[in-house]
């Protein structure tokens, strides 16, 4: 775990290398992927298990195949609706955060009902939401937007919370103003919970879009869900399934991949070997 | 390489005097904690570039005097000045420097980003702000590391860059609350006699709060022997070892008595202490 100075002077091989250097991260999970997959084709295939109690990976592949452009269309809109509902919640929330953690009425007066607003199950508040909003898009994006609000919400607070006393400190005596305290301390210091809650909010966001689209929608991933159910068209299902599971992966990916750039002095993004 | 001037004021008077009168802090107690009388009645009067060393048992209030003048404790009785005019005000003016125990630098900025972070503040231009860090830098031995970052260095080097970060500003006055407290003893050595190379070039009053009495007296003009509950001076011994001091004022015979009458005078508040 000792980070030398030599190792912090490697940057510039490193990019001559190029993606390589992902290398050591990537294939684990590709390894991981092809045996599992050959595995559950295996079984399927030797215990012959029904495909529509457990299709086996080719079959969902075909299901898949049999209609591309509509499942990922259904899935565009998803995505859609997951990516805004999760930069509107996550910001509103951090800016809730924000106030909490710079005044303690507010947070001793509103956090009691973010807590328990947080508890409320997504499927019985999507309902009333989508009362609200109508039954386009933007119902589903509102959705989206409730439930990524308060992992932001609490997380920034915390993070807001979480600088160094000696730092303060520091800051008080070089006479820093509150906004170079907030902007060159405080913030830097909540970035790592902020990447938590980013984090949640990518898989509670795509949740969020596709229990609101279950809810009431003509289009969407939950839409395709609800529909092959009903017609027990499975393998389409777990297509859907497999789809929304990749977007997730794909999206926490490209989060993760900004926070090693934003935040590599963080001690979580140190690699241990 | 010139890192300051002495800081003198229109009238020509040397700067950076720290008076300490009638200083009192009680730190307000709550349910089940008595109020706690961290000094009591604390009188001293600091000269331009003086090096005082606070010495005393834990809880003593060494670090609630230096937090007084920082501005970052206002007394409730008495008053603190430095040169005549409240903590407030040499605060603002940044004439002050603190270095902590701990080295608290910025984990997501690089030395020099660190050391030059109050003359950003401060809104010195960044050409300015960057030449100035680098002199420090080299001042405090840091030269090479600047891009690094601090949890790629050891403790003495962050403390060191802590120190070169203080003095960004040119204070008048550098408080510096037991710096060397958390490094193994030959860095300790190393790291004090660099600090008496450094004082001498800076030109600023230092207060130096130690639990070392041979460190107080290797790089002090008086050392300040305090006891606690409430806490008092109980002494002020001055060092007239010659300066500047080096490794050879270990030697001389007189630094072992000033020890040796510092420790007792020491013992005298620990004594206190227990009744
Ligand atoms: N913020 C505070 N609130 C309440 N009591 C405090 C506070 N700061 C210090 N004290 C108390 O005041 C007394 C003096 O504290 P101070 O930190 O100045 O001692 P010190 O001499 O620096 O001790 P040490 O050598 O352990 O650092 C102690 O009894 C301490 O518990
Ligand atoms: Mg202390």
């Amino acid at each position: 775990m000792s980070t030398s100075l030599a190792e912090g002077s490697t940057p510039v091989a490193d990019a001559e290398h190029g993606w390589i250097r992902y290398w050591p991260m990537l294939w684990p999970p590709i390894i991981a992927t092809i045996i599992i997959t050959t595995v559950w084709e295996s079984i399927t295939v030797y215990f012959d298990i029904p495909p529509y109690f457990i299709p086996s990976p080719s079959r969902i592949f075909e299901a898949f195949w049999a209609a591309p452009g509509t499942l990922l269309w259904h899935s565009g809109i998803t995505l859609l609706e997951a990516i805004i509902g999760c930069i509107i919640g996550s910001f509103l929330g951090a800016l809730l955060g924000t106030g909490f953690a710079y005044s303690s009425l507010l947070a001793r007066g509103l956090l009691p009902f973010v807590i328990a607003a947080n508890t409320i199950p997504v499927v019985a508040i999507a309902p009333i939401i989508i009362l609200w909003f109508g039954h386009g898009i933007e119902s589903k994006i509102a959705v989206t937007t409730f439930l990524c609000f308060f992992p932001l919400a609490l997380n920034m607070m915390k993070g807001l919370q979480s600088y160094d006393r000696v730092i303060m400190d520091v800051f008080h005596v070089a006479a820093a103003s509150p906004l170079q305290r907030f902007f060159k301390m405080r913030l830097p210091s909540a970035l790592p919970y902020i990447f938590v809650g980013i984090k949640i909010n990518v898989s509670f966001s795509i949740i969020g879009a596709i229990v609101a689209e279950f809810v009431q929608a003509d289009r969407g991933l939950g839409f395709v869900i609800m529909t092959t159910y009903r017609n027990l068209n499975m393998p389409r299902l777990w297509a859907a399934l497999a789809i929304s599971a990749l977007i997730g992966m794909v999206f926490f990916a490209l989060v993760s991949l900004v926070e090693r750039m934003v935040i590599p002095w963080h001690s979580s993004m140190r690699t241990e070997s | 390489m010139s890192i300051s001037v002495t800081k003198l004021s229109s009238n020509g008077v040397l700067r950076g005097g720290v008076s300490f009168r009638n200083l009192s802090v009680v730190f307000p107690g709550h349910v089940n904690h008595p109020p706690v009388q961290a000094l009591d009645h604390v009188s001293l009067e600091v000269r331009p570039r003086e090096f005082v060393s606070l010495i005393g048992p834990s809880g003593c209030g060494k670090s609630t005097m230096l937090r007084v003048i920082s501005d970052l404790i206002t007394p409730t009785g008495g008053i603190a000045l430095v040169d005549g005019e409240p903590p407030r005000k040499a605060r603002l003016a940044r004439d002050i420097g603190f270095v902590f125990q701990d080295a608290a630098l910025l984990e997501w900025r690089s030395i020099l980003d660190n050391v030059l972070l109050p003359l950003e503040i401060a809104g010195v231009p960044a050409r300015e702000r960057e030449s100035r860090s680098r002199e420090l830098i080299e001042l405090v031995g840091l030269n090479g590391f600047e891009a690094a970052r601090p949890r790629q260095l050891s403790g003495g080097m962050r403390q060191r860059a802590s120190i070169a970060r203080a003095l960004s500003t040119r204070p008048r006055v550098l408080l510096m609350d037991e710096p060397f407290g958390a490094v193994d003893q030959i860095t300790r050595d190393r790291l004090n006699m660099e600090l008496v190379q450094i004082t001498e070039k800076t030109n600023a009053t230092v207060l130096f709060v130690t639990h070392s009495i041979s460190e107080a007296v290797l790089l002090s003009d008086r050392v300040v022997v305090m006891s606690p509950r409430p806490g008092r001076i109980l002494s002020v011994i001055d060092i007239n070892l010659p300066r500047p001091r080096s490794l050879a004022t270990r030697d001389d015979p007189h630094y072992t008595e000033l020890i040796k009458f510092g420790a007792a005078e020491l013992e005298r508040g620990f004594a206190r202490n227990e009744h």
